[in-house]
């Protein structure tokens, strides 16, 4: 029983982690109909500047992220820009193909400023509660509890205030976007710096659990790919729920199963719903 | 007061407007006949800068609208409510109406008084403001899409067959309210299939066919017309 709250809390915060950098992935598709196969590079560059302010400059913890989210957020707006931005009326394998070197760049650029070694961010948060007999670490709470606010802050931003809702105005008609004077480009921007600022705040949440190295977005990017194939392309409750299933399942199967079978556990689940249901389980607009 | 002039537009560099010359006067209501892929729908999407033109000129109070970006012309106070509606399905009606307002959103208080002068034009609108859009009935979700290009407090209205698909008492009920916002001032410009109907509303009017403006005249002249009353009122 101890050993099963363990997991479950250590599932919660993987989850919550999930969520954040399988949403911006999802708000992408949504918006601009494009994988985006750098997102993983984009949670990496995110972890690596976290790191950067907090060892390097000295700033607390919270502040490093919040720093290095706004640091990400431009990163985003000109990978849009200078990338996808020239590339909107080309074929889909050109985003592809451009997202694939956008992906590689940002590798070398880390690699270039931090090297190929893994590098270890301590955990700024230490110590750890009893609860119903699991030790908990506090890193582990402050996940959780961020990923919380940080989720609903978004969706407040989303569904609320007009600027969020131009998100889901070019998701849902294009053309009636246009007509009312919302300007693609600019929620093109506007998503793309978002995205890329959740995917910062999941990669500082858990960079101290975890090591960092300029390859660390790779096995991610498979897996927010997985959540959000899960959850249903373009979904934002798709993306959370899609974010905390595969998490809870990945801890659970390590656990119960073997190390192994819950890295794999991902894919099966991919397997399972493009058999099953593949347009997911919050199936929305997917078809063009 | 819009003044297109020569303009020419297609897709895929193929032609399907040709050298088109409308007038449309500031307050007053004009019809633009013609039948399916005459051009009309084109020709609107060319005037609120979906489609680029590939020749002429398209004069708007004293600006170029081809050298504004789409949401410029809103902006200048050209709404273009398109044919088959575009409204945000999943939203709720306020919101589709509140986002039509976009353009405008620094001026709240303006933007509460368009809409509730909305409401006032469409009560059925303001009975049915949380309901998602897609799910009202074909003649409430063309009064919200009429209402959605009024929250940009345009000038000048441009309406893409409002009257499709629907019903003729819905139709009646909708034209009805296409005259009410005429008579409020705002100027209009109407592509409808109901020839008759548009053209007693109507100040002046246009017939396209094949991309060309085939005639013109006042609304009456039109309706007198033998061509026009052949080719669209059955006489």
């Amino acid at each position: 029983m101890t050993l099963f709250i363990q997991q479950l809390f250590d599932g919660l915060a993987l989850g919550g982690v999930y969520c954040l950098a399988a949403i911006g992935l999802t708000l992408i598709f949504g918006v601009l109909r494009i994988p985006n196969l750098a997102h993983g590079t984009l949670y990496m560059l995110g972890a690596y500047v976290t790191y950067f302010f907090l060892v390097t400059v000295g700033v607390p913890y919270v502040a490093a992220i919040g720093l290095a989210a706004v640091v990400l957020a431009v990163i985003g707006v000109l990978l849009e820009r200078i990338v996808f931005h020239p590339l909107r009326n080309a074929p889909h394998t050109h985003h592809m193909i451009a997202a694939v070197g956008a992906m590689f760049f940002f590798q070398a650029v880390a690699q270039a400023i931090w090297g190929a070694d893994f590098r270890r961010m301590e955990s700024p948060i230490s110590g750890s509660v009893t609860i119903l007999g699991a030790q908990i670490s506090w890193q582990r709470i402050v996940i959780v509890v961020t990923a919380v606010i940080v989720l609903g802050l978004l969706t407040w931003f989303i569904k609320r205030s007009i600027h969020g809702q131009t998100i889901e105005a070019i998701e849902q008609d294009r053309t009636g976007s246009s007509l009312v004077g919302i300007s693609p480009s600019r929620v093109s921007m506007l998503t793309f710096g978002l995205a890329a600022a959740l995917a910062t705040v999941a990669a500082g949440l858990v960079a101290p659990i975890n090591l960092l190295a300029p390859t660390m977005g790779d096995a991610l990017s498979l897996k927010v790919f997985a959540i959000i194939i899960l959850g249903g392309l373009g979904s934002l409750p798709g993306a959370i729920v899609g974010g905390f299933t595969l998490a809870l399942a990945e801890v659970m199967t390590s656990t119960y199963v073997s190390a192994a079978a819950g890295e794999g556990i991902a894919f099966v689940v991919i397997v399972l719903v493009l058999a099953i249901r593949p347009t997911g389980l919050f199936a929305r607009a997917v078809q063009r | 007061m819009l003044t297109v002039r020569g303009l020419s537009a297609g897709y895929d560099a193929v032609d399907v407007l040709h050298a088109v010359d409308i007038t449309a006067r500031a307050g007053e209501l004009t019809v633009v006949l013609g039948a399916n892929g005459s051009g009309k729908t084109t020709m609107f999407r060319t005037i609120s800068g979906i489609v680029r033109p590939s020749a002429g000129s398209i004069d708007f109070d004293g600006r170029q609208l081809p050298d504004l970006s789409a949401d410029s012309i809103v902006k200048a106070g050209l709404a273009h409510c398109p044919e088959g509606r575009h409204l945000f399905a999943k939203m709720p009606v306020e919101k589709n109406l509140m986002l039509g307002g976009y353009v405008r959103r620094r001026n709240r208080g303006r933007v509460r008084e368009l809409l509730e002068h909305v409401y006032e034009l469409f009560p059925i609108l303001h009975d049915k403001r949380h309901q998602p859009a897609g799910t009202l009935s074909g003649g409430q979700q063309q009064m919200a899409a009429i209402g959605r290009s009024l929250m940009s407090d345009p000038s000048l209205l441009i309406l893409d067959e409002p009257s499709m698909g629907l019903a003729p008492l819905v139709t009646a009920q909708v034209l009805d309210a296409v005259a009410q916002i005429n008579r409020d001032g705002i100027g209009v410009l109407l592509a409808e299939q109901n020839a008759q109907t548009a053209l007693r509303i109507g100040h002046h009017g246009f017939v396209l066919a094949e991309g060309r403006v085939v005639l013109s005249g006042t609304a009456s002249e039109l309706l007198d017309h033998p061509d026009v009353r052949e080719a669209y009122l059955g006489v």
